[in-house]
């Protein structure tokens, strides 16, 4: 059986630079680990690069099981950037606080290359690998401060959680399985298209939206979520919320809107009244937050509301809506969490109380925060607001009670993402002494915070691609 | 293939004893106090796991879940049950305290997928199984499934090296 | 000439200036002060050009700068000024740098104060100039934070926590604003296959709005009307302004009550009342009622305070109580009024709140009962606060008299006697405003004021800028109203046709 390898060029290199930083950090010296991490964040900015130099070198690998379009291509370039920036984000803290720099990341390579299987997989095989692949990367990256017992308890309960959602999911796709009589998504759509709506079917529906509505976490399987979040070295929990809630929704669009496209009336409103609950659990839970890695816990599970927002309709349009805010969604998630990062470095404390007077320590940690969230909360002239509003534009004609409560609970979310700001800004600190940034994390933080900005006021270009990257993914 | 003889539908009858005995064993690793005796149950349901495998005449997986489920994941398990220690054996199955609710939900979504199962007219032929199956699935492996494949390599060295590094014991001079 | 891009200059003058600022080291006091200044006054200058050279005899969009912007929303970055968002872009500016000003004696954080303040300038002229909806929703929502931020670390805890009131502030005009989204995406949804491609512009919009059916006209409208009225402080959306203006510091509510409740009139007339004809008729009695319900009840809760920033809150609110009953009155002579009244009123808050600021800052108080007979300390301050209170109560000669009288008429041939309450307003208005002029300046002079000097220097150009144009637009009002006319007139034509066309329908 003859194969084209070239195209998966990108995945190859993963593989290669996971098992090469693993062989490295065997032989380096020890003080020299560090540079690891400047070591895998360039190379990855080279298979960043291989991936987008290859963005037309479209194809199929294995017989269809493993599909390379643009809508692939760009779920990788979002995963490889948000994997860039979580590495950047990270040095600081994995020198500090973690040591096993190797294995680190190295399993964060391995997760974000399960994310590109996902992207890719055109089969429900070959995507419940790649779910896997990173999910157990991710198990072993919550428990990586081993010493700690919150961060234990939060990958116990990641793997349990984890466990359930993966066989439920599976339940989900062997009943699919069993109407269909095959793995192969393309085919499933078409064999769906022509089917009565069945109880079986549906049956299957509801377990797959359970399955992946833990990865997501949307209410009301998002109780993991703020205690893994909390409990999980932060650079991880950046990559968690933006990287495996991504790469999920790479594989729900794949199988809904792709595989389910003949049965959508069935469950467009199931989608609609999941996204609808979680935007309005999600931000009402997050008020009271006093933890600030529990609050962008919360707050994740309401975006994750908005995102789903774009797979009601099932449309080209939807389909792009979320690609957009996925991609806008890195930036902001990043920025806020390596600042809370590096913030934990210096003082040692995740609670909202002592951010105050963050803004005369360091007028940049506090400026990229503010602006993060506020790409999270939608308000205009940041990026989020162009996402929202590409996302709410597709359900506004027939959901639009959905499309009222987004909108109003967007602005309830500032309420809270403005308590930090009130914190960070009104009160005097008690350590007056400036903060001064590392390398790494100046580039992240600036870098994060002038890509909302820029794609908030001009973000014509970048809607260009994704339309076409959008339009692949309808032609198969 | 079995002989169908006398009439009777010699696969049928296998089958729904092997289900039985899933069934039954499967809610035994549930409502066993002793957590040693669960996974003797959970043994007795793998093996007859592996018997309806054999009755659909796929025997190289039916040999790979005694080997990997019944052999070595029971073994694992049993394992992990020896290095934390419990005064009373018998307290050691921690039962929800969720019994009736969570008995509910279960026999709802049993009753669900049943009836739906139940309605559903399972259309097509199921193509030939190969007399050989080893060597087909081998094939398979390294040729349409080959992406899968490698996947699942990719997956057992990061949880080898995952589970190293966590399990790894703490050197004295490490932050304490 | 006309190459010069004017618009773009004016727009971003302020926001360059705030970017430069966050690179000077923040113990230089004075250059970031002159720098703020130097930017405002630039887009002061160029808009007062503009203003003197815009053609009323051709009218419609003139200084047009449209670039496409988002291809796939049929977005452009199109701005124009016409007879309407002229004169609020003068008054943006003439509020913008005397804003400056009365924050010159700013006692801590120099650096962010002037950094925020002239991002929020230079938002509040975006929603004026822009005549593409995404790009005006963009400018919408970009003022809210700075004043949120403002609030909290300069505003003062008088009735109410600063905290509280920035936070009031801040989610009642954001849920408002939620409404007007789901209105504003949907009139877009609606529009695509009316126009047959997407289209953003203020124009394309009022043209496809025009030809939807009333049901649609008149939900969408509800919607716009919830979030642009809850940001003109529409009775009973009103509850956020006087709480908000007395927390705030005194550039804020300078820009607040002057120029950006104003957004919410604006939008109400060139986006709401344009695209959506059959919706406005059929709101328009209602918008009327809740306005002289607003100058009712704000005139009176007004008469019963004591705090000074809580009399001017309450004040604009029944102010805009006007303009609702204006823009209620769905002709060219109501919203002639309504735009000139809001200019107006613009430039007596102002002017108002600048000479509050001024009472606070150099009293420690804003409690009526506390002051007195200031006006031989500070008679130069006394001229500023007068002249804001007779222009409040729409005493001839200043530029409140004819934009108010314009609405009674306006009022009254559309409602007849219904406007008379509005106009019992006014005498409420003339008795508290002229009773917190009298106990504040009036009267004994008091011991512990006495060596207060009276304002001076950088202090004077609230006063110098806005009581000029005070009065000179009460002397000149065709100044300003052969403006706000070149610019209503040609679309209440457009909008009368579409009316006739629907009642045909």
């Amino acid at each position: 059986m003859q194969m084209d390898f070239s195209v998966i060029i990108p995945e190859i290199a993963m593989v290669s630079l996971g098992v090469l930083v693993l062989i490295l950090g065997l032989i380096l010296p020890k003080k020299s680990l560090p540079r690891l991490g400047w070591f895998t964040s360039f190379s990855l900015i080279g298979i960043l690069a291989l991936v987008v130099l290859n963005w037309n070198n479209v194809g199929t690998v294995s017989g269809g099981l493993y599909l390379i379009d643009q809508f692939s291509q760009f779920f990788k370039v979002i995963f490889l950037t948000a994997a860039i920036l979580v590495v950047f984000g990270s040095m600081a803290y994995v020198d500090k606080h973690l040591g096993g720099q190797a294995e680190y990341y190295s399993i964060l390579v391995f997760s974000t290359l399960g994310m590109m299987v996902m992207a890719s997989a055109n089969d429900f095989i070959t995507m419940y690998l790649g779910l896997e692949l990173m999910t157990i990367s991710f198990i072993v990256l919550v428990c990586f401060r081993r010493n700690d017992s919150e961060s234990l308890e939060a990958g116990m309960k990641y793997v349990l959680l984890a466990g359930i959602s993966s066989a439920v999911l599976l339940y989900g796709l062997s009943l699919i399985y069993g109407i269909a009589g095959t793995v192969l998504v393309v085919e499933v759509g078409m064999i769906l298209a022509v089917q009565q709506s069945l109880p079986l079917l549906l049956v299957g529906v509801v377990m797959l939206v359970a399955g992946l509505g833990f990865k997501i976490a949307a209410v009301p399987f998002h109780m993991w979520a703020p205690d893994v979040y909390q409990g999980a070295p932060t650079p991880i929990t950046s990559f968690l919320a933006v990287g495996s809630k991504m790469a999920s929704f790479a594989i729900l669009i794949r199988i809904f809107v792709l595989g389910m496209f003949g049965v959508s009336l069935s469950w467009g409103i199931l989608m609609a009244i999941l996204a609808g609950v979680t935007i309005i659990i999600g931000n009402l839970v997050a008020i009271p937050q006093t933890n600030i890695k529990r609050l962008m816990a919360y707050s994740g599970i309401a975006q994750a509301g908005y995102i789903l927002v774009g797979m009601v309709t099932a449309s080209q349009a939807g389909v792009k809506a979320i690609m957009f805010y996925g991609f806008i969604y890195i930036f902001a998630v990043v920025g806020v969490f390596t600042a809370i990062s590096y913030y934990y470095n210096l003082t040692g404390s995740d609670e909202i109380k002592d951010y105050a007077g963050l803004s005369q320590r360091s007028p940049l940690m506090a400026a990229t925060m503010v602006v993060s969230m506020l790409t999270m909360a939608g308000i205009p002239p940041f990026a989020g607001f162009v996402g929202k509003f590409y996302l709410f534009m597709t359900v506004v004609e027939n959901y639009l009670w959905l499309a009222i409560i987004g909108l109003i609970m967007s602005m309830v979310s500032v309420y809270y993402y403005l308590m930090v700001v009130l914190v960070m800004y009104r009160d005097r600190p008690q350590d007056s002494s400036p903060i001064v940034v590392s390398l790494p994390v100046r580039m992240t933080l600036i870098f994060t915070m002038l890509v909302s900005v820029v794609l908030g006021v001009y973000p014509g270009p970048l809607s260009e691609i994704i339309n076409k990257a959008a339009l692949s993914f309808f032609m198969h | 293939m079995l002989p169908m003889f006398d009439g009777i539908d010699w696969l049928g009858v296998f089958f729904y004893i092997l289900s039985a005995v899933i069934v039954v064993s499967a809610l035994l690793v549930v409502f066993s106090k002793n957590i040693v005796h669960s996974v003797l149950w959970l043994v007795i349901s793998f093996i007859a796991v592996a018997g309806i495998f054999i009755t659909l005449n796929a025997d190289f997986l039916a040999l790979i879940q005694v080997m990997v489920y019944a052999g070595a994941i029971c073994i694992m398990v049993v394992l992990g049950i020896m290095l934390i220690k419990r005064d009373d054996m018998n307290k050691t199955n921690m039962f929800n305290s969720q019994l009736y609710f969570g008995g509910a939900v279960a026999l709802m979504v049993t009753f669900l997928t049943g009836f739906a199962s139940y309605k559903i007219n399972y259309s097509g032929n199921p193509p030939m199984v190969p007399e050989n199956s080893v060597e087909s699935i081998a094939t398979l492996l390294l040729s349409k499934y080959v992406i899968p494949f490698e996947v699942v390599a990719l997956l057992l060295t990061v949880t080898l090296v995952g589970a190293i590094y966590i399990a790894r014991e703490v050197k004295a001079d490490a932050d304490s | 000439m006309k190459s010069l891009p004017f618009l773009t200059i004016i727009l971003l003058a302020p926001a360059i200036c705030a970017i430069i600022m966050a690179f000077i080291p923040k113990e230089q006091v004075n250059p970031i002060k002159w720098l703020a200044a130097t930017g405002t006054f630039i887009s002061l200058a160029m808009s007062a050009y503009l203003y003197g050279v815009y053609d009323t005899a051709a009218g419609g969009l003139q200084f047009v700068e449209r670039v496409p912007w988002i291809k796939d929303l049929g977005v452009s970055y199109f701005l124009a000024v016409d007879g309407i968002s002229l004169p609020m872009l003068l008054l943006t500016n003439m509020i913008g740098f005397s804003a400056v000003f009365a924050s010159w004696n700013l006692e801590s954080r120099h650096r962010e104060f002037f950094i925020l303040l002239c991002l929020l300038i230079s938002g509040v002229m975006g929603t004026f100039i822009a005549h593409d909806i995404f790009i005006f929703l963009l400018f919408y929502e970009v003022v809210v934070i700075p004043i949120y931020i403002m609030v909290i670390i300069w505003g003062s805890s008088k009735r109410v926590t600063k905290e509280y009131a920035g936070m009031k502030l801040t989610i009642y005009l954001l849920v408002g604003s939620a409404f007007l989204l789901v209105g504003i995406i949907a009139l877009f949804v609606k529009s695509i296959p009316i126009l047959g491609e997407p289209n953003m512009s203020f124009a394309a919009l009022a043209q496809a709005g025009n030809q939807m059916s009333a049901f649609d006209q008149k939900w969408l409208f509800a919607l716009m009307l919830i979030g642009f009225g809850s940001l003109i402080s529409m009775w009973p959306f009103h509850s956020w302004s006087p709480d908000g203006y007395a927390g705030a510091p005194t550039a804020v509510s300078m820009i607040h009550a002057g120029v950006l409740k104003k957004i919410g009139g604006y939008g109400l007339i060139k986006i709401a009342l344009f695209s959506l004809p059959l919706g406005a008729k059929f709101w328009a009695p209602y918008m009327a009622a809740l306005g002289i319900a607003g100058v009712a009840y704000a005139a009176f809760a007004a008469l019963a305070q004591k705090d000074l920033k809580y009399i001017v809150g309450y004040s604009s609110v029944s102010h805009m109580g006007y303009v609702m009953l204006a823009i209620g009155t769905v002709n060219v002579i109501g919203i002639n009024g309504a735009v000139a009244n809001m200019f107006a009123h613009g430039v007596m808050a102002a002017l108002f709140f600048s000479a509050i600021g001024v009472i606070y800052e150099k009293t420690k108080t804003r409690w009526i009962p506390d002051l007195g007979g200031l006006a031989r300390q500070m008679p130069l301050l006394a001229v500023s606060f007068m002249l804001a209170a007779f222009a409040s109560l729409g005493l001839p000669g200043l530029i409140g008299f004819i934009p108010e009288f314009t609405i009674f008429i306006a009022g009254f041939k559309a409602f007849g006697g219904f406007a008379v309450i509005a106009i019992g307003g006014i005498v409420i208005t003339a008795l508290y405003a002229l009773r917190a002029g009298a106990n504040t300046l009036f009267g004994p002079p008091r011991e512990e004021y006495n060596n207060l000097r009276d304002i001076r220097g950088a202090e004077l150009v609230p006063l110098a800028v806005l009581g000029l144009v005070l009065i000179a637009g009460g002397l000149l009002p065709s100044l300003l109203f052969d403006m706000v006319n070149s610019g209503v007139e040609p679309l209440m034509n457009q909008l009368d046709n579409a009316l006739k066309i629907g009642g045909l329908i």
